[in-house]
């Protein structure tokens, strides 16, 4: 660790004073190549990241209210949507991917931006009936004024670190990282690269429980580590594959917007949502703008074939976020197209919005209660 | 020299009309059918690439509609709705055609539908539902 340069509450002393100062971790890389790191780090208090990317690990935690007579819901629907009964009366969690029978199309995240928009979504509930709650089936429909609690909660967002996709068999495969067509015919890849929150701090020296980020649109927080955290860094081909951490979620669904929470479908797989997130990174050291600065051109992934209906599959080799951005990737001598799967330039604009609340005021750094793990690896479920 | 997509929507009472042909023959005009698919009994669609002087693409233009021909420039059939796009980029490498980047600078998507071949395969992978390919 280098020479403390500032803490969190010069920081924060800096964004209530109005002079501090604030760049996208974009805006970092170009002022490190230019001026060097240790300026750069010296002048630099913050830096913010962005992320507008599918993410499947996510819902929202709901209370409707009491109807008269009140009832105890078990089966429960949401725009046919089915949600989890097996919370108290009238609490749910609905999950992103929960898609309805008749439209498989449609799904939970479809359901999260019609609340979002305003919309009355149809609720449809039973219950086998108790004494206190006798009611047996209601059918009405709810908004998200009209509801008690409406809490976003994504159990895993803003992997780290993600591989990209190609597929090498001879027929088109249907999968979470987009339609991959045959024999290599494209490559698709789904991480903000030199934006991307964890790969800014990959150490998360400033990510943990209570961190401040923004989310969906709104202010939330990072409230634990997200499941299949992973952060092994791993030498590949000789370049660095930082692993792949992850954040557990939080905030406002009534304060977000369907401009960084939008529902997708992909076909032949299912329903997910698009979330928008962004990280500040405190620059406490050097050491820490030194990682915010890495640019695209530093930052690698692995290609793996999707093809292999496994658990563990093939790694191609090693590319950068460069090349991959770029729009084409050479693999074993054959030129192939490239696809994100995740928003560049939201991700920019989340980014960009993260500074700018920053520098207006409206954005204070909260220093986590503890930090994310920073080793772990991933357990496997074995059958039978 | 210019180069015009149009897709030519046809009733059926006039499939018998040798339309291409006739762009051809009396309008001196090189074509190239991108996508047809017409059935005797319910008419159908044919996307095509007229190339030659711009009044003959506009005289062969008004004689297709003369013989009962509905003629829509190909970008009022394709096209990808700003309000919803997301510019995730899905459909970039899914397009046979690279009729579809994202910009170098801004990273948002680009559709350049002179290069379209209205095949339809970035409506069927677009996430958000962004993309119409009326066809």
């Amino acid at each position: 660790m280098t020479a403390a340069l500032r803490t969190y509450e010069d920081i924060n002393t800096r964004i209530e004073g109005g002079d501090v100062v604030v760049v996208t971790a974009e805006e970092l890389s170009v002022m490190v190549a230019e001026g060097g790191l240790h300026a750069a780090a010296r002048e630099v208090d913050a830096v913010t990241t962005g992320t507008f990317s599918p993410m499947c690990s996510s819902g929202v935690i709901l209370n409707f209210g009491h109807s008269d007579p009140p009832i105890r819901m078990q089966d429960i629907r949401l725009n046919g949507v089915p949600a989890y009964g097996g919370l108290a009366a009238v609490d749910t969690y609905l999950g992103a991917t929960s898609v309805s029978k008749a439209r498989p199309e449609y799904g939970g995240a479809h359901v999260i931006e019609a609340l979002l928009r305003g919309e009355q979504v149809r609720l449809d509930a039973s219950s086998s009936g108790t004494d206190c709650y006798p009611l047996h089936d209601i059918k009405t429909h709810v908004t998200l004024a009209s509801m008690n609690e409406a809490v976003l909660f994504n159990p895993r967002n803003a992997y780290q670190n993600y591989s990209a996709a190609v597929n090498t068999s001879p027929r088109t495969i249907r999968t979470y990282m987009g339609t991959l067509l045959p024999r290599m015919g494209n490559m698709t890849y789904a991480t903000s690269g030199q934006l991307s929150p964890l790969l800014k701090d990959p150490s998360f020296r400033s990510v943990g429980l209570g961190t401040r980020i923004f989310l969906g649109g709104a202010q939330g927080y990072v409230v634990w580590h997200g499941t299949q955290h992973a952060p092994a860094v791993r030498e590949v081909e000789g370049k660095p594959i930082v692993g792949g951490g992850t954040l557990a979620t939080m905030g406002a669904l009534r304060e977000m917007s369907p401009d960084f929470l939008r529902a997708a479908f992909f076909p032949g797989y299912g329903v997910t949502l698009f979330v928008g997130l962004g990280l500040p990174i405190p620059i406490l050291d050097e050491a820490m703008a030194a990682a915010a600065a890495v640019p695209d051109t530093g930052l690698y992934t692995q290609i793996v074939d999707y093809s292999v209906p496994h658990r563990d599959r093939p790694s191609l080799g090693v590319v950068s976020y460069a090349e991959l951005r770029s729009g084409s990737v050479s693999v074993g001598g054959c030129e192939v197209p490239t696809s994100s799967l995740s928003s560049y330039a939201k991700a920019r604009e989340i980014a960009e919005r993260l500074r700018d609340d920053i520098a207006a005021g409206r954005f204070l750094l909260q220093k986590p209660v503890w930090t994310l793990p920073p080793t772990g690896g991933r357990r496997t479920l074995e059958m039978g | 020299m210019e180069r015009k997509k149009y897709i030519l929507s046809f009733p059926s009472e006039i499939v018998e009309i040798p339309i291409t042909h006739t762009f051809m023959s009396r309008f001196g005009l090189w074509t190239n059918i991108l996508r047809a698919k017409i059935e005797p009994s319910s008419g159908g669609k044919l996307v095509i690439e007229l190339r030659g002087e711009g009044d003959m693409i506009e005289s062969a233009v008004r004689y297709a509609e003369a013989e009962g021909v509905t003629v829509r420039p190909l970008e009022h059939d394709v096209a990808v709705s700003r309000e919803l796009c997301v510019d995730c980029g899905a459909c970039v490498s899914i397009c046979p055609s690279q009729a579809l980047s994202l910009d170098p600078c801004t990273f948002r998507l680009v559709f350049e539908p002179d290069k379209c071949v209205v095949c339809g395969s970035c409506a069927e992978v677009c996430p958000v539902a962004a993309i119409r390919v009326d066809f």
